[in-house]
């Protein structure tokens, strides 16, 4: 089966040229900031958020990792590309994840619905949270604003942020995935500033596998 | 961005004072000047004006203030749930709705609410927007669902969660139920009922339409509205999505564009409880279509 990397490039390739100036900038800038400096390490607690489900409950993060492993992973919505291939992954790898006894959430700053439209879209048996206003995202060091030029870049292809998430503070998570123990202790951390690359799922499933080692 | 680099921006908003946000923040003033400057490189430039006897917020900084307030609460809430569930055991949840806004559509984000908390009790208010306005600024309202207008005061975060349409209410054997659209010149000669806390949808007919049109005033909100039309009293304009569970039959109105936006409203900057912020919340993420 080819891995997510491989979907990944795959998109990557048809980028047009100035999608690609525009975000290898962004990274770049966000790289100078020492932005992973700022994102929530290995041996960190995780804050014990509660959010909207995609159906409109109330999912207390405490209650799912008390259960098992919970695994957290932060996506910008259903109109970037690579969130969906990486949403189709997850959805591919949930039966695994279900098997070493671990929740997967993903969440998205997205509102009015988009949450449930996407876990629709994607055959997504897992828990799509919607983190209204960023709080858990910025409890976690992941958000960043997004630069002008790549904010006029997403307007022109229809996708509007301020819509989208209820408040036009154009704030978005970098790509970040986390393993949480029972305790609510960070045992596991991806994190990329480039948002074309993401976990692997299998490297997911070893983090749940060490976990269970130790 | 890291949560202190907002909570001692906010701190420099409120007091505009880099000597009394560091006292504030309990952080020493070099400290709190670097994490501004790193929050001003990450949200692409200055959010403060430093002039030797005056500090004030930029553009981008008013900009960005009211999100970073929102930002910072919701961050709060994520780090603190674990202490505030022994405290809210009395917790209250004050609704206001708006001149024919309708509790149906926000019933099943309140179930939510209580399905975590066994204690807290739900209060609705119904009153024009400016009265629920007044009443969230005094704290004897923590939210409201009302129309989006222009002169809610500044003081009031909003966020539009749902439009509709503008419905003619009518008896279900009345000769215009048949009709799958009803136009204006089709209400020549009936009685519109104009309520005085039923949106001002017939007020606005009247007012676009002039005098060809009757109208019959009276004090009431919309299930009177409703218990008049059965009556058939006259005929009513209301907003899609009511309930009406009666021999009643709702049509739209072809024109004009009655329609309007619903906004959920809470005053900016106010500590809230998790209750409080959680329907805010689950009102704001789910869909309405």
């Amino acid at each position: 089966m080819p891995e997510l990397g491989d979907h990944l490039a795959a998109q990557r390739a048809q980028q047009a040229q100035e999608v690609r100036a525009a975000y290898e900038a962004m990274i770049r800038e966000l790289a100078e900031r020492d932005f992973e400096d700022e994102i929530l390490p290995v041996g960190a607690r995780f804050p014990d958020a509660v959010l909207p489900s995609a159906e409109g409950g109330l999912v207390a993060l405490a209650e799912l990792r008390a259960s098992g492993p919970l695994i957290v992973t932060f996506f910008r919505g259903e109109w970037c590309p690579y969130c969906r291939l990486t949403l189709d992954a997850l959805a591919a790898a949930q039966p695994g994840f279900e098997a070493a006894g671990a929740h997967l959430v993903a969440i998205t700053p997205e509102t009015g619905g988009l949450a449930l439209e996407a876990r629709r879209k994607h055959h997504a048996r897992f828990e799509i949270l919607s983190d209204v206003d960023c709080g858990l995202g910025l409890a976690c060091g992941v958000i960043f604003r997004t630069p002008e030029v790549y904010r006029s870049l997403l307007l022109r292809f229809g996708t509007d942020l301020a819509k989208r998430h209820g408040n036009d503070a154009w704030f978005l998570p970098i790509p970040c995935t986390f393993v949480v123990d029972a305790a609510g202790v960070v045992r596991w951390r991806f994190a990329s500033l480039d948002f074309t690359t993401r976990a692997e799922p299998d490297d997911v499933m070893a983090a749940l596998a060490a976990l269970r080692t130790t | 961005m890291e949560v202190s680099q907002v909570r001692y921006f906010l701190a420099l908003c409120h007091t505009l004072n880099f000597t009394r946000a560091a006292e504030i923040c309990n952080v020493s003033q070099p400290a709190l000047s670097r994490a501004i400057q790193r929050l001003e490189a990450e949200l692409g430039g200055a959010l403060i004006y430093r002039e030797r006897n005056l500090t004030q917020l930029t553009d981008l900084g008013r900009t960005m203030r009211p999100h970073l307030e929102a930002m910072v609460v919701a961050a709060e809430a994520a780090q603190a749930v674990a202490r505030s569930r022994h405290t809210e055991e009395h917790a209250l949840l004050r609704i206001g709705l708006g001149p024919a806004v309708s509790s149906a559509r926000i019933a099943s984000a309140i179930g939510s609410v209580t399905r975590r908390n066994a204690h807290l009790i739900v209060q609705f208010d119904e009153g024009s927007t400016a009265s629920l306005a007044e009443a969230m600024l005094a704290d004897r309202l923590d939210c409201a669902l009302v129309p989006d207008q222009t002169d809610l005061p500044e003081r009031l975060h909003r966020w539009p969660l749902y439009g509709e349409n503008c419905m003619v209410v009518l008896p279900a054997e009345h000769r215009l139920a048949a009709k799958a659209v009803i136009a204006v010149d089709d209400l020549v000669g009936e009685t519109l009922l104009i309520g005085d806390r039923c949106g001002d949808f017939a007020e606005r007919l009247i007012l676009a339409c002039g005098e060809k049109l009757n109208g019959q005033r009276f004090g009431g909100s919309w299930p009177q509205m409703l218990d008049l039309v059965t009556a058939k009293v006259g005929l009513a304009l209301l907003p899609e999505g009511l309930v009406a569970g009666r021999a009643l039959a709702f049509r739209p109105l072809a024109e004009p564009d009655l329609g309007r936006t619903i906004v959920i409203a809470m005053v900016a900057g106010r500590p809230q409880s998790d209750a409080v912020l959680n329907f805010v919340k689950l009102c704001r993420a789910a869909s309405f279509a």
